[in-house]
C-alpha cells in the first residue's frame, strides 16, 4: 500500500513543509532522551515552535492582523500534523494553540490579540484554559467561579475573581489563561458567564498541578482568590462568554482532530515495525487501520466544509465518537498484540506504551464525554425530541 | 461529474420507479429506460453512488452489478451479459484454470438466467484470465438463501478453456474495487433505510407512558449506528476521491461493519415487530447479510489489510487534506 499521491490545492505547501522539516532535522529532534519528562515535552514543543517562528512556519493560516500570513487555517492543521506524525511535539499540547489563539483573535479588545497571539506562536509563552471546575465537567454552564466588577457592572474598571478550575492542561507552565467566570445570577446557566484573559502572574492564582493515571501532570488545579483584571481583559461580551467557549469547537474538532490523527497513524506506524507477523496480529492491526482510516475521511470532509465557508455544529458530535474510539482501538491493539508491553515492559518503548494507553482511557471522557455526544447525535441529527 | 440538484431529482425518479416497478426483470428495464448505462459509460462514480445507494435505501434488487463488473473488465455491458461473481466471501477469480480446462462453480445474479454469455475470470488475482462462456452453461441454479428476493444464482461451468485471455491483474483488481464500491454504496443506503425505520418506531412506540425515544438507552443504540453509518459514508466518498483498490477495500470493509452495527442496534429497538415479515426491516437485514459476503466480508478484508501491513512494516495514509 502507498500513501496518496493525489494532487490537492495543499500538497504543494505541504511537501515544502516536509522538504524544510527534512533539512532541519537535526536542529528540531528532541534534546531529551525519551521517553522524557513533560518539563522536557514543554520545553521541546516551545523551542520547535520558535525555529518554527524564526523561519515563518507557524505564522501560516492565521490572519495577518496578529502577525500571520494568512492562507486557510488548514495550512496550520498540516504543520501540526507534519509535526506530530514526526514525533516532534505532543499533538495534545501543541494542538491547544487552535483552542486558544482563536478566542483571542474572535473576541480580544483591538491591539490585544495583535500583542499577545504572536507570543502564543512564536513559543515565547504558554496559555491554558480555565473551563472546567469540581462541580461543572459535562455540564460546563453551571460553573461557579465567580467575576464580581468592583463597581457598576456597565463602567467597572477592574474585575475580582474568586473560585477554583480544574483540569486545566499544563496551568503550572502557563503565562495566561482563558477563563470562564459567572457574571449572572447563580443560577444563570450558560446565560451569565463571561470569559476574560488573565495573567497568570496575577496576585492571587494559584496552581497545583495533578498526578494523572499515567503518573504525567499535565493537568492542575488552579484556584482564584480576590483576583482582579482589568476590564480591557474582558473576552467578547458581558455574559457572552458560552459563545466564546462554542465558538472554539470548530478548530478543536477539526485542526486538533487531524493532529491527533497523524499521531495515532504514527502509533500504528510504531507498532507494525516491531509487531509479531501472525493472523492474530494483523486482524488487530487492520482493524485499526480501518477505523483510523474512516475517521481521517470523516475528518477531511469536516475540514473541507469548514474551509468552504461551512459553520461546524452538531455533527462534529459523529467526529467525536470517531476519533475516540479509534484512539482507544488503537492501544488496545498495542495491548493485545505486544503482550506485556504496557503491563510489564520498563524499556523505553514500554514506559512509552504504558503512559499512553492510560492517557487513551480518556479520549472518551475529555471534549465532552462520549454520553454527551450520544445525546447531541439523537437531539441534534436524529432529531428524537427532548429526552425528558 | 452531475450537480446537486441533477442528482437529486435522478435519486427521486429512481427511488419512485423502483418503488414502482413489479419485479427485478421490471426494475432492470427502468433503469435501463433512465439511462443507467450511458450514465454508467458518462460518469461511472456518479451512477454507482446513485443508482446503488438507491437500491440500497428501497430494497430493490437490479443486475446492475454485471454492468459494472462487465464494463470495468473492459467489455461493453448489456442484458445479455453476464459474470460470475467470486464466490461468496472472496475476491479471487472464481474459475479455475488447468491446461486447456476450465472449473468455476460460483454465484451470480438474475442475469445469468436470462443472458446470453457469461464472463468467468479464473485463475489467481496474480494471474488472472478471463473468458467469454456462451449460455446456457451446464448448470443454472436460482439461489434462495437469507435472501431470495435479491435473485442469486449459482452456476456451474466446466469445459475447454479454448478462448481465455490474460487479463491485467490490474484490470481484475479495479474490477474488484468498483464492485466493493457499488454494493457498499447499497448497504449504505440498506443501513441508512434500517435507521429510518428504527428512529420512526421509537418515536411512535410508546410504552411506560411515554414514546420510547425518549430513554437515553435507546437514544444511544440510535445514535451509535448514525455514527457507523456516516463513517462508511466517509469512506465511499474516500473511495470516490482517492480511487485506490485499498480504498474501496476499506470502504467494503466500512460497509460490513456498518451493516451489522446498525441492523443490531435497529433490531434491537424495533423488538417485536421488527422481528415479524410484516415489517420491512428483515428485508434491509437479510439484503446486507448477504451483501456482505460480496468481494469479501469486513473480517476477511480487514485480515487481508493487516497482512500486508505487516508485510510492508508500513502504515499509509491513504487520503491528504
Amino acid at each position: 500500500m502507498q500513501d496518496s499521491r493525489s494532487a490537492t490545492p495543499l500538497a504543494g505547501y505541504r511537501a515544502e513543509l516536509h522538504r524544510w522539516l527534512d533539512a532541519h532535522s537535526a536542529e528540531l529532534a528532541p534534546r531529551y532522551s525519551p521517553p522524557g519528562t513533560l518539563d522536557d515535552h514543554i520545553a521541546q514543543m516551545q523551542r520547535v515552535k520558535r525555529l518554527l517562528f524564526e523561519a515563518g512556519w507557524m505564522q501560516f493560516g492565521w490572519p495577518e492582523r496578529v502577525g500571520g500570513r494568512g492562507g486557510s487555517p488548514m495550512l496550520r492543521t498540516e504543520l501540526g500534523a507534519a509535526l506530530a506524525g514526526r514525533d516532534l511535539t505532543d499533538p495534545g499540547l501543541f494542538s491547544l494553540i487552535e483552542v486558544l489563539a482563536p478566542t483571542l483573535i474572535d473576541f480580544a479588545p483591538e491591539g490585544l490579540a495583535a500583542e499577545v497571539v504572536p507570543r502564543l506562536l512564536s513559543g515565547a509563552e504558554l496559555w491554558c484554559q480555565g473551563f472546567s471546575e469540581p462541580d461543572s465537567g459535562s455540564d460546563l454552564a453551571s460553573l461557579r467561579c465567580r467575576a464580581v466588577p468592583e463597581g457598576d457592572a456597565g463602567t467597572a474598571s477592574t474585575w475580582v475573581i474568586n473560585g477554583q478550575k480544574v483540569w486545566t492542561s499544563l496551568a503550572q507552565y502557563s503565562d495566561r489563561c482563558v477563563l470562564l467566570a459567572r457574571t449572572g445570577p447563580a443560577d444563570s446557566k450558560h446565560r451569565g458567564i463571561t470569559a476574560f484573559f488573565v495573567d497568570m502572574d496575577t496576585p492571587g492564582i494559584s496552581v497545583a498541578p495533578l498526578e494523572m493515571i499515567n503518573g504525567e501532570h499535565e493537568f492542575a488545579e488552579v484556584f482564584f482568590d480576590d483576583v482582579a483584571v482589568p476590564a480591557e481583559r474582558m473576552l467578547g461580551e458581558l455574559n457572552g462568554g458560552w459563545a466564546v467557549a462554542m465558538s472554539i469547537l470548530p478548530y478543536e474538532r477539526s485542526s486538533c482532530f487531524w493532529q491527533r490523527i497523524a499521531y495515532l497513524y504514527r502509533r500504528l506506524q510504531k507498532l507494525v515495525e516491531v509487531a509479531p507477523d501472525d493472523d492474530r496480529t494483523a486482524e488487530a492491526v487492520g482493524n485499526a487501520f480501518l477505523q483510523l482510516h474512516a475517521l481521517r475521511a470523516r475528518s477531511r470532509a469536516t475540514q473541507h466544509r469548514l474551509a468552504a465557508g461551512g459553520t461546524l455544529g452538531a455533527e462534529t458530535s459523529i467526529d467525536k465518537v470517531l476519533v475516540a474510539t479509534a484512539e482507544q482501538t488503537t492501544y488496545d491493539a498495542a495491548r493485545r498484540v505486544l503482550s506485556g508491553i504496557v503491563e510489564m515492559d520498563d524499556s523505553v518503548a514500554g514506559e512509552l506504551w504504558r503512559s499512553e494507553y492510560l492517557y487513551s482511557r480518556a479520549a472518551t471522557i475529555y471534549g465532552g464525554t462520549l454520553e454527551v455526544q450520544r445525546n447531541i447525535i439523537a437531539r441534534r441529527l436524529l432529531e428524537l425530541g427532548s429526552d425528558e | 461529474m452531475i450537480d446537486a440538484s441533477e442528482r437529486a431529482a435522478m435519486e427521486e425518479t429512481l427511488r419512485a420507479a423502483i418503488a414502482g416497478a413489479d419485479g427485478n426483470a421490471k426494475l432492470d428495464e427502468v433503469l435501463h429506460q433512465l439511462g443507467w448505462l450511458e450514465l454508467l459509460a458518462a460518469e461511472p462514480a456518479d451512477a454507482i453512488e446513485i443508482v446503488f445507494g438507491a437500491l440500497g435505501a428501497t430494497g430493490g434488487a437490479a443486475t446492475a452489478l454485471d454492468d459494472v463488473l462487465v464494463s470495468a473488465l473492459g467489455r461493453e455491458p448489456g442484458a445479455d451479459i453476464a459474470v460470475l461473481l467470486p464466490r461468496f466471501g472472496s475476491w479471487d477469480p472464481p474459475g479455475r484454470i488447468d491446461a486447456n480446462a476450465i472449473l468455476a462453480q460460483s454465484l451470480a445474479t438474475a442475469r445469468a438466467a436470462t443472458a446470453s454469455e457469461v464472463l468467468v475470470a479464473c485463475g489467481t488475482a496474480s494471474e488472472p484470465w478471463l473468458l467469454a462462456i456462451p449460455m446456457p452453461v451446464a448448470e443454472v441454479r436460482a439461489v434462495r438463501g437469507i435472501d431470495p428476493d435479491a435473485g442469486y444464482h449459482e452456476l456451474r461451468v466446466e469445459g475447454s478453456a479454448a478462448g481465455a485471455i490474460r487479463l491485467d491483474p490490474a484490470a481484475w483488481q479495479s474490477a474488484i474495487a468498483l464492485g466493493r464500491r457499488a454494493v457498499a454504496h447499497q448497504m449504505a443506503g440498506a443501513s441508512r433505510a434500517m435507521l429510518a425505520l428504527a428512529r420512526g418506531h421509537a418515536l411512535e412506540r410508546v410504552q411506560f407512558g411515554r414514546p420510547i425515544a425518549r430513554f437515553q438507552a435507546v437514544r444511544h443504540r440510535l445514535a451509535d449506528a448514525l455514527v457507523a453509518v456516516e463513517a462508511l459514508e466517509a469512506t465511499l466518498t474516500a473511495a470516490r476521491e482517492e480511487p485506490t483498490p485499498d480504498t474501496a477495500a476499506l470502504a467494503k470493509a466500512a460497509a460490513g461493519r456498518t451493516a451489522r452495527t446498525v441492523a443490531a442496534h435497529c433490531q434491537q429497538v424495533l423488538a417485536g415487530i421488527g422481528f415479524t415479515a410484516e415489517h420491512p426491516f428483515h428485508r434491509f437485514l437479510k439484503r446486507t447479510m448477504a451483501l456482505e459476503g460480496l468481494f469479501g466480508s469486513a473480517d476477511a478484508i480487514v485480515l487481508d489489510v493487516g497482512k500486508r501491513l505487516l508485510a510492508a512494516r508500513n502504515v499509509p495514509t491513504l487520503i491528504e487534506l
